[in-house]
């Protein structure tokens, strides 16, 4: 099975799940560090913190090109992120902006690990929080 | 009533691996696979897990700090048996990683037990082991905590009803290792290099309650994963010769089948050697033709040192129509036990009866070097091997032309087979003329003549024998001078 460098499923919408339409930027920042935390745990017994810390700063780093109030990671650090930063700095965009930021930041997460390991994979890996957050529309399993 | 307790033995999916560790791997056995870097112990376990875990019977992969889990999850993932659907399923991979770092052993195990009793896996690996000697001795615990530690888990991993790895950059070999001693297997792999070459071996050192092959065991690792190649007489004895229509084999010359005595002994070995150019190949493709001609099927197996050269047209056809097997190995670094294991793989596959091995020169070119160096050894478990599969056997060897002694094959190989035929070249009347001569038949009678042979369109035919000629074997015969006239005899003499 060999690994996928980019692949063109569309990722998940975990954040539509959870967020009413009309939710402030408070509620979304409180969404996003949610799903993050939940992405944390999954992935944390596979890879470790450190793996995770060092994917998730380099998620950061490539997200904050596009979202320069992203810069709050420091690449190459090997230490697990503070989820309150992560929340402050969603919480002080507007409602609209902390939604496209947090949902670029998955995407390039989830792109990264899918250029490591492989989108299916990924996609086993972190199938936990979309069925959390799906509710309604189970993912589909598309990997076999 | 039996009061003994049964051992399953669990298939481990690796080819080759089970016939070696004696009949599959002992459940809930402790066992140790040990090797330097890149040796194939991850590639190895994780072929094993794949191939075992079952909803039924779940494994726990334990990472320790030895390869980033990211990078192992990367790299296995180009194996065939990689199953992405089965982690978080049947498969389950844990990273220690933290817990190592800290040198806290007692953590670690504390760790590794809470997982094992939260999912009650049937397989357990723990990989690698040679990181946690590294934590610990940069820590304060000392070594003796280390293996204090590996004990601990060594006998808490038998108290559970699990099989279960270790898997290890492992210590010296000879170093009197506790763990080496609660291990009831202990898997050893080895890179073997020797100028350009790179032989993979691997050892069963102890598999408690089977008897295991001893010896090193060579295995390749590709794209489908470790492939063990199990010893030829191993492989060999599992199958049932075939059967064998008529004593002898014809060789496709009917005045060669004479010479022999009526054709080839069937299950014979026959060397034919000869100079570059004598029709050695010729003879060989006789021989397959010849087979197929009579109903039976054959395998050829081509060393050739110029792969390009254009093969017979009576050899191509028989090869397109699937009546002769060709195993035409390009891999590097073969190993003996790997070619008696494609011979005898497409011998079984065809039910062939014939096999021709074209030519020992390219085969012994073939082979790794480590192998090199006692290619008669490797070539008598080749004859024996497919001597028991019950196959008639003709190799080709290369002989330069010496005319000052009478030699069959440079390897000395003449004793390991039944048979040989000779070929030569001799000058005549200024003409360079082929002689052939059956030089031993094993336990039957054949003719003794040296016969001189052409290469047409039809193959070989043999011709006259030159009985005005002597010294033909010096290939400078001279014609025998008349018989002189007893006078002269018996005046010569006088003085």
């Amino acid at each position: 099975m060999p690994v996928e460098s980019h692949q063109s499923r569309p990722w998940p919408a975990p954040l539509a799940d959870r967020v009413a339409g009309d939710a402030s930027a408070e509620q979304i920042a409180g969404a996003i560090v949610a799903i993050w935390q939940e992405m944390d745990q999954s992935l944390n017994p596979i890879i470790g913190h450190r793996g995770v810390a060092a994917l998730f700063n380099r998620s950061l780093h490539l997200s904050a090109a596009a979202y320069p109030w992203l810069t709050i990671g420091h690449q190459g650090a090997t230490t697990a992120i503070d989820p309150s930063a992560l929340q402050a700095v969603l919480a002080r965009q507007d409602a609209a902006e902390a939604a496209r930021g947090g949902i670029a930041l998955f995407q390039q997460f989830r792109e990264l690990l899918a250029s490591l390991v492989g989108a299916p994979l990924t996609d086993r890996l972190l199938r936990s929080v979309w069925a959390r957050s799906a509710g309604a529309s189970p993912v589909q399993d598309t990997t076999s | 009533m039996t009061s003994k307790a049964t051992i399953n033995r669990l298939a481990t999916g690796v080819p080759g691996l089970d016939e070696v560790l004696g009949g599959g791997l002992p459940e809930f056995s402790f066992n140790l696979i040990a090797g330097t870097p890149g040796s194939g112990k991850t590639t190895l376990s994780h072929q094993i897990m794949f191939a075992l875990a079952t909803a039924e019977r779940p494994a726990i992969y334990f990472t320790v700090l030895g390869e980033p889990p990211l990078k192992m999850l990367r790299y296995q993932q180009q194996f065939d048996y990689f199953d992405a659907e089965a982690i978080n399923q049947r498969v389950r991979f844990v990273s220690l990683s933290e817990d190592t770092m800290t040198g806290d052993l007692d953590r670690v195990l504390k760790r590794i037990v809470d997982e094992v009793t939260a999912h009650s896996p049937g397989l357990v690996f723990v990989d690698s082991f040679r990181s946690v000697v590294f934590a610990s001795e940069n820590g304060s615990n000392g070594k003796t905590s280390l293996q204090l530690f590996v004990q601990q888990l060594g006998m808490l991993m038998t108290s559970w009803q699990a099989t279960t790895f270790l898997v290890g950059e492992y210590f010296n070999e000879t170093d009197a290792n506790p763990v080496f001693t609660v291990a009831d297997g202990l898997i050893w792999l080895r890179q073997s290099v020797q100028r350009n070459s790179m032989v993979r071996k691997m050892e069963i050192m102890k598999m408690r309650g089977q008897s295991s092959l001893p010896g090193l065991h060579t295995f390749r690792i590709d794209k489908a994963g470790v492939r063990v190649f199990a010893p030829a007489r191993v492989v060999s004895a599992s199958g049932a010769g075939p059967h064998l229509p008529g004593a002898r084999a014809l060789m496709g010359v009917p005045a060669l089948d004479e010479m022999l005595g009526g054709g080839l002994p069937r299950g014979y070995s026959l060397l034919v050697a000869g100079p570059s150019g004598s029709g050695k190949s010729i003879l060989a493709s006789a021989f397959l033709a010849e087979g197929v001609r009579c109903g039976e099927t054959g395998v050829l197996a081509a060393f050739e040192q110029h792969p390009n050269r254009a093969r017979n047209p009576v050899l191509v056809d028989l090869i397109a129509r699937g009546q002769v097997g060709l195993i035409d190995s390009r891999e590097p670094d073969l190993s003996i036990d790997e070619i008696v294991l494609l011979i005898l793989t497409e011998v079984r596959r065809l039910k062939a009866t014939r096999v021709v091995l074209d030519s020992l020169s390219g085969f012994e070119l073939s082979l790794a070097p480590t192998f090199q160096t006692d290619f008669r050894e490797s070539l008598l478990r080749l004859v024996t091997a497919l001597a028991s599969a019950g196959v008639t056997l003709l190799m080709t060897s290369e002989l330069e032309d010496r005319y000052t002694d009478l030699r069959f094959s440079p390897y000395g190989a003449a004793f390991l087979t039944d048979a040989i035929i000779v070929q030569r070249y001799i000058e005549v009347e200024s003409r360079l003329l082929r002689v052939i001569a059956v030089v031993k038949v094993r336990a039957s009678d054949h003719s003794s003549d040296l016969r001189l042979y052409s290469i047409g369109e039809d193959g070989i035919r043999i011709g006259e024998m030159l009985p005005e000629q002597e010294g033909l074997l010096g290939g400078r015969p001279t014609r025998k001078p008349r018989p002189a006239p007893p006078a002269r005899d018996v005046e010569a003499e006088g003085h």
